[in-house]
C-alpha cells in the first residue's frame, strides 16, 4: 500500500505508471479490434474521413513548426540565434507560443462589430484548410492485408472531378477573413489593411488563373487521350508527370519555366508574404488588419496565413513540380504497397516544404512594394506574360505541334519582359515623376538666373 | 394533385412574403420579431410539406432540403437586415448553399464556379463598396448611426408584394411543370464528364455568345481604367488649382 502511494505520489513514476497503463490499454484495444480497425482502413469513405483528421493534425503541426522555420530562417540571414531557450535548439518553442496564445486574454475591444469581428478568422482559417481536401498526398495503393486484386485506396480526402477549379474557388473565398476582420475592427488601420489585401488578392488572381490554366492546358496534352479529362484533377496532373521511359521526367516546369516563376510570384502575393504584405505594414499600418485582435483570435489569421501557404505550395508541387513523383523513381511512381505511399507523401511534404522554404528566404531577403508597384507588376508584367505563354501553349495543342517549344515561348517571353523592363524603366509613381520633373525645372530656371548677368 | 401543390407554393411564397414584410427595418420601435420567427417556421415547414410532395421520399434528398431551406432563410436575412454589411454576408450563404445543391444535382462545375465568380470576384467587390460607404458600429448604437435609408424600409408593402407576385409565379410554374425525377436528373449528370461537355457546348454551339461576353467584359475593364484613371500634369497649375485647406498647407517636396 505504502509502495503505492510513494508511487503515485512520486512525479516521475506516477508519469510513467500512467502512460504504461494507458499504451496496454490503447494496444489491447487495438489487437481486440484488429479486423474492424483493418476493414475501417480498407474502405475508401472511412479511410478518406481518417485521412483529413490526420491531414487536419498533421497540418497544423506542420504550421506551428512553420513558425519557428520561419523565425529560425530570419534569424539566419539577419545574422542572429533565433528562439534557442525552449526545449532542445527552441524546438519546442511552437508549444510553448501555442500555450501563450491559448491562455492570453481575448479581448474582444468595445467599439467593435462583435459578429464579424469573431467570425473573421474563423473564415480565413477554414478556407484555408478546407484546401487540402483535394491535394494528392500518396496515389493509390493498398494495406499489407489487403488481396492484390483489391481495388486500390487513394491517398487523398477527396478525389474530386474539378480539383483545380475548386481550389481557386475556396482560395478567392480567402480574402473574406481579411476584408470582414478589418471592417469588423472599426479601426482606420485596419481598414486600410483589408482595402490593400482585398485589392491585392484579387488583382494576383487573374495571372494565377492564367499560370493555372496554362498548366491544365499543358498536362491535358501531356496525358494519354483518353486520360485527357483528368487535367482539372490534381491527381491526373500529377500523373502526367511520372517519369516515363521516353524522357526522364515530364515535369511541367521544364516547359513552363517562366509560367512556374509567375505562379510562385502571384501564389507570395495569394498568401499576403512579403514582398506583397501590404496588407500588414507595420510601419504604416501599425498591424494593419488585425490590429485590434489578441490572443487565439490572432492566432486564427496566423494559422491561416501559413495554412494558406502549404496549400498555395501543395498547389503549385502538384501542377509543376511533379507532386509525388521523382526522376527515374519508377517504384515510386509505379508501386501500389503502403511503403511506397509512405515515401510519396514524404516525396511530396519534402517538395512543398522546399516551397515553403523559399517563401521565407524571399520575405526575410525582399524589401516591400509599393501598392502602385504591385498593381503595376500585376498588370503591366504578370498578366501579359500570363497571356502570352497562355496562347502559345494553345496553339500547340490546337496544332498539335510539339510541346518543347513552349520552352522556347517561355524563354522568349522572359526575353521580352527584361527588355521592356531595362527601356521603359519607370521605378518611380507618376507623382513622384511630375515631382523630379518639377524640381529639374526648378533647378535648370536658378542656373538660368544665376548665369544670367555673365 | 399537381393543382394542391400549386396552391402549396403559393401558400409558401405568401407566408414567406409576411415574414419578410414584418421583419422589414422600419422606424417604429414595436418588437415584431416573435411574429416573425412564426411565420417564417410556418413558411419553412410548408416549404418541406411541398418538397415531400414533389420529391417523394423525403429521407433522401434531406440534404438537399436543408440547403434550400438555409439558401432561402440566408435570402430572407439578406432583405431584412438592417446593416448592409450583414446582407452580404448572408449573401455568402445564399451562394454556398446554392452551389452545395448544384454539386449534389451533378452539376459540380457550375457550383464551383458560382462560388469562385459570385462569392470570390463580385460579392467581394460588393463588400467592398459598402464597407467603403459605412463605418462598422456597436450594436447599441445600431440604429443611432445607421444611415436613414437602412434604418428604414421605404415602401416596405409594395416591395413585398411585387417579389410575392414574381417568386409566386415563378414557383407555381416550377411545381406545374413535369419534371424528371432528381435522382434521374443526378444519375444523367454524373454519368458523363459534364464539365468536359459544357466547354464542347460553349466552344462550338455558343462560340459565339462567348466571344460577345469576352468582348463586353473587355471593353467594361478599359472603360473603368479610363475613367479611374487620374492624370497629374507636370506644370504648377494643379497645385495652384487646388482651393486652399483641402488637404492642409502644401509641403515642399524635399
Amino acid at each position: 500500500m505504502a509502495l503505492i502511494r510513494a508511487i503515485i505520489k512520486h512525479p516521475i513514476l506516477s508519469g510513467l505508471l500512467a502512460v504504461t497503463i494507458g499504451g496496454i490499454v490503447v494496444l489491447t484495444l487495438i489487437v481486440a479490434f484488429l479486423d474492424q480497425i483493418k476493414w475501417v482502413l480498407s474502405d475508401q469513405f472511412w479511410f478518406s474521413n481518417i485521412l483529413s483528421l490526420a491531414i487536419f493534425g498533421g497540418i497544423m503541426t506542420a504550421v506551428a513548426y512553420c513558425i519557428l522555420l520561419e523565425r529560425k530562417i530570419s534569424a539566419w540571414i539577419q545574422d542572429r540565434y533565433g528562439p534557442n531557450r525552449v526545449g532542445p535548439l527552441g524546438l519546442l518553442q511552437p508549444l510553448a507560443d501555442g500555450v501563450k496564445l491559448l491562455l492570453k486574454e481575448d479581448i474582444t475591444p468595445g467599439h467593435v462589430d462583435k459578429a464579424l469581428f469573431v467570425l473573421a478568422p474563423f473564415m480565413m482559417f477554414v478556407v484555408a484548410l478546407i484546401g487540402f481536401a483535394v491535394v494528392p498526398w500518396g496515389g493509390t495503393f493498398r494495406w499489407p492485408w489487403m488481396d492484390a486484386d483489391a481495388t486500390p485506396l487513394v491517398a487523398q480526402v477527396a478525389s474530386i472531378d474539378i480539383a483545380v477549379i475548386y481550389l481557386l474557388a475556396v482560395g478567392s473565398m480567402g480574402v473574406y477573413g481579411v476584408v470582414l476582420g478589418g471592417w469588423a475592427s472599426n479601426n482606420k488601420y485596419a481598414f486600410y489593411g483589408a482595402m490593400r489585401a482585398a485589392a491585392q488578392m484579387i488583382s494576383y488572381e487573374i495571372p494565377l488563373g492564367l499560370v493555372v490554366l496554362t498548366a491544365v492546358i499543358t498536362v491535358g496534352y501531356l496525358l494519354p487521350v483518353d486520360h485527357a479529362m483528368d487535367c482539372l484533377r490534381l491527381e491526373g496532373a500529377v500523373a502526367a508527370q511520372a517519369p516515363h521511359a521516353a524522357s526522364w521526367t515530364m515535369w511541367v516546369v521544364f516547359y513552363h519555366p517562366v509560367a512556374a516563376l509567375l505562379m510562385f510570384i502571384a501564389a507570395l502575393a495569394e498568401a499576403n508574404r512579403a514582398p506583397f504584405d501590404l496588407a500588414e505594414a507595420e510601419q504604416e499600418l501599425i498591424g494593419g488588419f488585425h490590429t485590434e485582435y489578441s490572443a487565439m483570435k490572432w492566432a486564427m489569421f496566423f494559422l491561416g496565413e501559413y495554412a494558406h501557404m502549404i496549400t498555395s505550395s501543395a498547389f503549385m508541387v502538384c501542377l509543376f513540380w511533379g507532386g509525388y513523383h521523382l526522376p527515374y523513381c519508377t517504384w515510386l511512381s509505379t508501386d501500389e504497397s503502403a511503403l511506397a505511399m509512405l515515401c510519396r507523401i514524404g516525396v511530396i511534404g519534402a517538395k512543398i516544404a522546399i516551397f515553403i522554404g523559399a517563401y521565407m528566404v524571399v520575405r526575410w531577403s525582399l524589401p516591400r512594394f509599393r501598392f502602385d508597384q504591385l498593381m503595376r507588376l500585376a498588370w503591366k508584367s504578370l498578366v501579359p506574360m500570363g497571356l502570352v505563354i497562355l496562347a502559345a501553349q494553345v496553339l500547340i495543342v490546337y496544332y498539335g505541334w510539339p510541346q518543347w517549344i513552349s520552352i522556347v515561348v517561355n524563354l522568349g517571353v522572359l526575353v521580352l519582359a527584361a527588355i521592356a523592363s531595362l527601356t521603359n524603366a519607370m521605378p518611380i509613381s507618376g507623382r513622384q515623376q511630375s515631382l523630379l520633373i518639377k524640381e529639374k525645372a526648378a533647378r535648370e530656371k536658378e542656373y538660368e538666373l544665376q548665369h544670367a548677368g555673365v | 394533385m399537381t393543382d394542391t401543390l400549386v396552391y402549396l407554393a403559393y401558400a409558401v411564397t405568401a407566408l414567406g412574403a409576411a415574414g419578410i414584410y414584418v421583419g422589414m427595418p422600419r422606424e417604429a420601435k414595436a418588437d415584431r420579431r416573435g411574429l416573425f420567427v412564426i411565420f417564417v417556421a410556418a413558411a419553412a415547414g410548408m416549404f418541406c410539406l411541398v418538397m415531400h410532395r414533389i420529391l417523394g421520399d423525403v429521407a433522401n434528398h434531406v440534404a438537399f432540403v436543408i440547403l434550400s431551406l438555409f439558401a432561402l432563410g440566408g435570402a430572407g436575412r439578406m432583405i431584412t437586415h438592417p446593416k448592409p454589411v450583414y446582407s452580404a454576408v448572408y449573401f455568402i450563404i445564399v451562394i454556398l448553399s446554392t452551389s452545395a445543391m448544384l454539386i449534389l444535382a451533378g452539376a459540380e462545375f457550375l457550383g464551383l464556379v458560382l462560388v469562385a465568380v459570385y462569392a470570390g470576384a463580385i460579392l467581394v467587390t460588393y463588400a467592398f463598396v459598402i464597407m467603403l460607404s459605412q463605418q462598422s458600429t456597436m450594436h447599441s448604437e445600431r440604429f443611432r448611426n445607421a444611415l436613414d435609408y437602412d434604418r428604414a424600409t421605404r415602401e416596405p408593402a409594395w416591395t413585398v408584394i411585387a417579389g410575392f407576385v414574381l417568386s409566386a409565379t415563378i414557383a407555381g410554374m416550377i411545381v406545374q411543370r413535369g419534371w424528371p425525377s432528381y435522382d434521374a436528373v443526378r444519375a444523367a449528370a454524373m454519368s458523363e464528364h459534364n464539365t468536359l461537355r459544357l466547354g464542347e457546348l460553349l466552344m462550338t454551339d455558343m462560340a459565339v455568345s462567348v466571344e460577345l461576353a469576352a468582348i463586353l467584359l473587355l471593353v467594361a475593364m478599359v472603360g473603368a481604367i479610363a475613367i479611374a484613371r487620374k492624370r497629374i500634369p507636370h506644370d504648377d497649375t494643379f497645385e495652384k488649382r487646388r482651393p486652399l485647406g483641402e488637404s492642409g498647407r502644401t509641403a515642399a517636396p524635399y
